[in-house]
């Protein structure tokens, strides 16, 4: 006898809606601590260091995040280290996060004027003390709307995770429809869920810009 | 008397790629002495001060300021810039950051002085700059000459040995050059050793111990302010003074 869409169904497309969380949090909150290295690497001034990372952005940015996904999760496992699902998709993503949201920040720190961090060298300031207190306080509020728009499409790219096997919501409402044969049923659940979870960062992102923008005309 | 030298320039010679900003500079100021450098745009004279505290780099010469030699080192260059303060064209505040957070940024992160002594040396030369009331606002509630002010009180705040001015005045409004050069002449009459790049004549003939004209990275002419208005030597000289002083 074939299920019916009812509340254990729903309660498993529940738990892929978590996974899809923490997933993307953890991508997030690696791809924003490594991004922030990649950035502050590309604009250091070194021509050299700022190539390497430019072909590292270039690489991530250049193949299919699919792609980069089946090299962690298989092409580690060859080299004899064995990683489950969850693993290998986070460090996947976020080593992808962390060429976006470098390359973001690159040009946010770039944005910041000239003058800033020559009044900061002319006050004596030291190299961190002009990134943490000068600049990046400013890059950040330039780049916000952006990283907002990153991550909205980091939790919709996170979906991709159901190649190597990892049952997130996209996967689960996947598994349930196959169950139920109510696809259009289970996949509008599925499609609420991640509204629900966009919907209101995109809102907070353009609010952003429109405040930023609004700064900049004064 | 050697000193009464607070820098001294020798032979500086300064390369953008193919163009040459500075030929062969020589320039000797002495404790307290204020200078005034003009010059046609483009003539060197900013890129000559911003040599002093290494917001450029010299391809060949030196630099020495109160007995340091400015070289690449890192030492080098964090002990001349503790004693030389700078004010811009563009004031360059800290947008995010309250007037006081501008003045105890550097003190408290350089020098390592405690905030609350920092808090109170700021405060001190923020009245100085008669903007004591304004601590607590941001840069860009206040007007283009306020702003001005507190770039310099910021300036101040490092205790610097010497005041570098490119061209301060350059982006006020009319009315508002004024009350920047009046904070100003009353620095120079506390006896700070100032070089400012500027137009305001009226200013040079004030403050000034000398003038120095300078035209395609060269110093052309110097003197006393009374003699170089009066009688300049090089036609260079006239023909800039005559089309500056033709506007006042």
């Amino acid at each position: 006898m074939t299920p019916h869409f009812g509340l254990p169904e729903f309660g498993f497309l529940l738990r892929g809606l978590q996974w899809t969380v923490l997933l993307t949090l953890v991508a997030f909150a690696g791809g924003c601590t490594a991004g922030l290295a990649v950035a502050l690497l590309r604009t250091c001034g070194h021509r050299s260091v700022e190539w390497i990372t430019r072909i590292y952005i270039g690489i991530f940015q250049g193949t299919p995040l699919l792609l980069q996904l089946f090299v962690v999760y298989y092409g580690l496992a060859l080299t004899g280290l064995k990683l489950d699902a969850f693993a290998a998709v986070a460090i996947g993503f976020t080593v992808n996060a962390s060429a976006f949201l470098g390359e973001i920040w690159r040009g946010a720190i770039q944005a910041v004027p000239r003058g800033q961090t020559e009044a900061a060298m002319a006050l004596g300031l030291h190299y961190s003390s002009r990134m943490r207190d000068i600049v990046l306080p400013q890059a950040i509020r330039i780049s916000l709307p952006a990283t907002i728009g990153y991550l909205v499409q980091l939790i919709k790219g996170t979906s991709l995770a159901a190649i190597v096997g990892f049952i997130e919501l996209a996967r689960a409402g996947q598994i349930v429809s196959n169950q139920t044969f109510q696809p259009l049923l289970v996949f509008g659940v599925v499609g609420a869920m991640y509204f629900i979870l966009c919907w209101p960062l995109s809102w907070w992102g353009s609010r952003m810009e429109a405040r930023l923008a609004l700064a900049n005309q004064r | 008397m050697q000193d009464q030298i607070l820098i001294e320039m020798k032979g500086v010679q300064k390369w953008y790629g193919g163009y040459q900003a500075l030929r062969n500079v020589d320039l000797t100021v002495r404790r307290g002495e204020k200078i005034v450098l003009c010059g046609p745009s483009g003539s060197g004279k900013s890129t000559l001060i911003r040599c002093i505290n290494r917001l450029e780099a010299i391809q060949q010469g030196s630099i020495v300021v109160n007995g340091h030699r400015l070289d690449d080192s890192i030492k080098a260059i964090d002990v001349v810039r503790q004693e030389v303060g700078m004010v811009f064209q563009s004031f360059n505040l800290f947008p995010h950051m309250t007037v006081l957070q501008n003045c105890t940024l550097a003190p408290i992160r350089a020098r390592r002085i405690g905030r609350t002594e920092a808090e109170a040396t700021a405060r001190k030369y923020l009245e100085r700059v008669r903007i004591g009331d304004q601590a607590e606002k941001y840069p860009a509630q206040l007007s283009g000459g306020q702003q001005q002010r507190v770039a310099i009180a910021r300036a101040l705040c490092m205790q610097p040995k010497v005041m570098l001015f490119d061209e301060p005045t350059s982006a006020l409004d009319p009315e508002m050059v004024k009350e920047v050069l009046d904070t100003m002449i009353g620095l120079a009459n506390d006896g700070m050793t100032m070089i400012c790049v500027t137009h305001e004549m009226g200013f040079a003939r004030q403050v000034a111990d000398r003038v120095i004209f300078m035209a395609e990275g060269q110093i052309i002419e110097e003197g006393a302010p009374d003699a170089f208005f009066r009688e300049p030597q090089h036609a260079r000289t006239k023909q800039f003074l005559g089309e500056i002083l033709a506007h006042h």
